[in-house]
């Protein structure tokens, strides 16, 4: 049986052409090796972005959103939006205006979500109140979540 | 170093049977030696899955709800998922295409003749499981595209006489392809194929090990007739030409992920329209295409009924192929069978061709 | 005894008679009315009886053939039911169909015995209408309340097949509106003849679509500009107050406009009144189907030149957002993460609409304010999209180099096969 190392005992003219022939197909086996477990050892360890985020969103600390305001945010590929009432209640409901799609904000002198480039108005529990809109909003599920004093706000779908 | 190593864990369990083995061990070499590589190559590509496999389940979730997206988080999230993801799918398909292969070359060669009639059993169980695993993979990305593959394939299942109702269910989870059907499938796939195959390659590589690699029946007539076999020892010779013919298909891979990435598609909807050239993968697409073909009634049953049992009765005659070749057993020329291998191979090949430019 | 029982039944049973005189409730099975006119064989006098047992809100709510039309309930014979002595009318015409409805619908204390949430000054409202003004003049071919609500099997409004149920509507105007015989007597202030094509065009119409098919029961139909009971064609000054009550963004812009004083019927002149279609951006700017070319023509112009400069605008921003969607539709598809881009893109669309309303205000600074925001976000989407092509091109450089040290091994391989086979 011929074994590598025997190999290295053999003089003469073809030694040279033989050990760099193995030291051409260790360094080759070496570096598809390293080829192999460069990206399995990246794949392995965890993403910045933890798991996918399409179905559910941390979208803000509970302190950061004031009573009779509202904040946009991303929720998937469409904006989305949280309010709190003036009575401290969470809600949260697609921002995406039902009639041309753009996107709908908080407007705190008359507490109702509106979209500016119709004018269309939903009051807080995201029902047509006037203008274009032919639907009322998309309504989310918000959880508050967390370490107390620190709660994070949730949104999932339905 | 490595002896040493060697030498170390001989001290303690003796080694002296395997290095025996190894060094006796030949491979025959004649004119149609090539297709010798074509098990281990399979066997490869199988590693190449259960590797990827497994590094994919760490972040797959099976379930309707999570399933596309999880995919997705893993191709455009995860540091080399899009690799991994790639070369998972592309060596499924060149898998499968090694196997069909690997089969063809035996039958047409007759290694299957005694006494390699379990070898023979051994791997059709293999390829059926290679089929299984084949489809049961496809769906779980959750795509509109795998979805009804997956309805259509399920349906046709349930032609099978008397029991093709209950198969159905068992398959299906249910009544209909959802997210029950994803969790059998991925279960079936990641725990329950695997295991079976896992012994079934032990037994198969076993018999292999232990009885030799087969001849061609000409090549064995010499041999009987007084001719020397020429061999070539099985380590290093052949072993660096298997890994060779690896490195290949590596290569293949690594070039077929990169340029021809497999697209994420529309996430399934349970209940949208099937969409019009709905069609499996290109291994089904024969068994498919001719069922298609079939006219809706025949000899007073429906027409698919009659395919899929034409199909299982072809399947099981080649299981009992050894059984039923009678000549090469005996090592004797056996031109029946080689026609009814080439007449297979022919079959699949246009029926898979024609079946994909159809519309 | 039998005194004081023929004056007790005398009383019981003239305080019944009264009673259902007075309230309208029919006694079960004795209103004579309808059994002698179902026997009529002149289908003009049978049919109402038969319309009356159908769904009726008037029925339902226990009125009868007297109420309106007086005459005695019970009388069995043509005569007395047709008494004058108990108020009978006869079919009422003209000017009588308003008294008869008025009767009871104007009266506030009585409707809140039924319909407290009604109004009552539908006749007022009438009065100030067209067909109001015409039938006091004695012209009886005009529109009355039974002509749009019907005089037997009256349902309510929000009843799907009451005759002005909104989808209905138009269909009731257009009974005489889009008859040329019955208007052929009225002509415009100029003289020219009154149009019966109104129903065809609204046909056409952005507005009935969206009544019809797009199931927007608040989608305009002729009452909602020309008014219900006062039914009149809205001021040549006010057709933008009109339009403007649910496209109120419009008209503010509109109102803001160098063509408010310009424009003699307002949105009219660029939109049309009945044929409102759906506006498209080949309305704007000079080109081939531009409205804005019936006026403005020539770089001269100021005009031609603010409409072209908003036209401008539009088309670069709808060009970058298709060529930037297809960019990461493309990216997507091959399996990387585009949703901050797709929502940036959705931004972007939201400023296509915003330009397109305030070009309303004819001012082209303005619009070009709210364009240039948009194309901002979607270079910004583009700039990623690109970044992305640039990964994807990136791997399969990164491919080519594995490539090289797999094909290495293999030629290594090759090589160092042969040599042992030449050893062996």
């Amino acid at each position: 049986m011929a074994r590598f190392d025997d190999v290295a005992a053999i003089d003469g003219p073809e030694f040279n052409r033989r050990s760099f022939l193995d030291t051409l197909l260790n360094v080759g086996f070496v570096s598809t090796a390293a080829a192999i477990a460069y990206p399995v050892t990246r794949f392995l360890i965890p993403p910045k972005s933890g798991e996918p985020a399409t179905a559910s969103v941390v979208v803000a600390k509970t302190a950061a959103l004031k009573p009779n305001s509202g904040i946009v945010f991303k929720f998937g590929n469409k904006p989305a939006i949280i309010v709190r009432t003036a009575d401290g209640e969470v809600r949260a409901y697609s921002a995406v205006c039902t009639h041309l799609e753009c996107t709908v904000q908080f407007k705190a002198d008359t507490s109702q979500l509106w979209c500016a480039c119709h004018n269309g108005i939903y009051d807080l529990s995201g029902n047509v109140v006037s203008g274009p809109p032919p639907r009322g909003l998309e309504k989310f599920i918000v959880n508050v979540r967390g370490d107390v004093g620190e709660e994070d706000i949730v949104v999932s779908r339905a | 170093m490595m002896q040493q190593v060697v030498d170390w864990i001989d001290e303690r369990i003796d080694l002296s049977g395997i290095r025996h083995f190894i060094a006796e061990k030949g491979v025959p070499i004649h004119t149609q030696k090539i297709w010798y590589y074509l098990g281990g190559l399979t066997l490869f590509l199988f590693a190449v899955q259960i590797v990827t496999g497994i590094l994919l389940l760490l972040y797959y979730r099976p379930s309707a709800a999570e399933a596309y997206e999880s995919v997705q988080f893993i191709v455009s999230d995860v540091e080399f998922g899009w690799l991994i993801r790639n070369i998972h799918s592309w060596s499924a398909n060149l898998l499968i295409a090694v196997a069909f292969a690997h089969f063809f070359s035996v039958f047409l060669l007759k290694s299957y003749r005694k006494p390699r009639e379990l070898t023979w059993l051994t791997g059709m169980v293999l390829l059926f499981l290679m089929l299984a695993f084949g489809f049961s993979g496809y769906l779980l990305p959750w795509n509109e595209l795998s979805f009804f593959a997956t309805k259509v394939g399920t349906a046709i299942g349930g032609a099978v006489p008397l029991v093709g109702r209950f198969l159905l269910r068992l398959i299906r989870g249910g009544d209909d392809v959802t997210g029950a059907t994803l969790s059998r499938f991925y279960g079936l796939h990641v725990a329950v194929l695997p295991a079976i195959t896992t012994a079934f390659v032990a037994l198969h590589l076993l018999l292999v090990q232990r009885q030799g690699m087969s001849v061609p029946i000409e090549v064995e007539q010499r041999v009987k007739a007084g001719e020397r076999l020429r061999q070539m020892p099985f380590f290093p010779n052949y072993i660096l030409r298997e890994v060779l013919a690896w490195y290949v298909a590596l290569a293949i891979l690594a070039a077929l992920a990169a340029f021809y990435p497999w697209k994420l598609g529309k996430k399934a909807e349970l209940f949208a329209v099937v969409p019009p050239g709905i069609r499996p993968e290109w291994y089904f697409l024969a068994m498919f295409h001719t069922l298609k073909l079939l006219p809706s009634h025949m000899l007073g049953f429906e027409g698919e009924r009659v395919g899929v049992i034409a199909f299982g009765l072809s399947a099981l005659f080649f299981v009992l192929v050894p059984f039923l070749d009678a000549r090469s057993s005996r090592s004797e020329r056996s031109p029946l069978f080689t026609a009814l291998a080439v007449f297979a191979l022919v079959y699949l090949v246009t029926f898979t061709i024609i079946g994909y430019f159809a519309k | 005894m039998f005194i004081a029982l023929r004056i007790f039944l005398a009383v019981s049973g003239l305080s019944l008679v009264t009673a259902s005189v007075a309230v309208g409730q029919t006694p079960a099975g004795r209103n004579a009315c309808v059994s002698c006119h179902t026997r009529l064989t002149d289908s003009r006098l049978a049919k109402p009886p038969e319309l009356f047992a159908q769904p009726d809100i008037h029925r339902e709510s226990g009125f009868a053939c007297v109420d309106c039309h007086g005459g005695d309930l019970a009388a069995t014979e043509k005569t007395r039911a047709h008494d004058a002595a108990h108020g009978f009318k006869g079919k009422p015409a003209g000017q009588t169909v308003i008294t008869t409805c008025v009767r009871c619908h104007s009266d506030a204390a009585l409707m809140r015995r039924f319909a407290p949430r009604q109004r009552v000054d539908q006749a007022i409202e009438y009065a100030t209408s067209v067909h109001g003004k015409r039938l006091a003049a004695g012209d009886t071919k005009v529109a009355t309340c039974a002509s749009c609500h019907g005089a037997h099997g009256i349902r309510r409004v929000k009843d799907a097949k009451s005759p002005v149920f909104p989808t209905n509507v138009a269909r009731t105007c257009a009974s005489c509106h889009a008859s040329k015989q019955h208007m052929s007597s009225y002509t415009l202030a100029d003289g020219t003849p009154l149009p019966t094509n109104q129903f065809a065009e609204y046909q056409k119409s952005v507005h009935y679509a969206a009544l019809t098919k797009g199931d927007d029961l608040s989608a305009p139909s002729c009452n909602a500009c020309h008014g219900n009971h006062g039914a009149a064609p809205p001021g040549v000054g006010s057709v933008a107050n009109v339009c403007g009550t649910c496209h109120a963004v419009f008209a503010q812009k509109f109102e803001a406009s160098v063509h408010r004083q310009i424009f003699d019927k307002g949105c009219v002149e660029c939109h049309g009144n009945h044929a409102v279609l759906k506006p498209s951006d080949e309305m704007l700017g000079t080109g081939a189907h531009a409205i804005c070319a019936t006026c403005h023509s020539g770089a001269d112009d100021k005009g031609a030149v603010a409409a072209d400069r908003m036209r401008g605008d539009i088309d670069r921003l709808k060009g970058a957002i298709d060529g930037t969607s297809a960019l990461v539709a493309h990216v997507k598809n091959a399996g990387m993460e585009v949703s901050a881009q797709e929502l940036a893109l959705a931004e972007a669309r939201s400023h296509l609409t915003l330009g397109r309303t305030e070009m309303h205000a004819s001012d082209a600074v303005r619009v070009d304010a709210i364009i240039q925001e948009g194309l901002t976000i979607v270079t910004g989407a583009d700039v990623a999209g690109q970044r992305a092509v640039g990964e994807l091109k990136f791997r399969r450089t990164g491919l080519a180099i594995s490539l090289g040290a797999i094909m290495l091994v293999v030629v290594a391989l090759g090589l160092k096969i042969r040599q042992l086979d030449r050893q062996a």
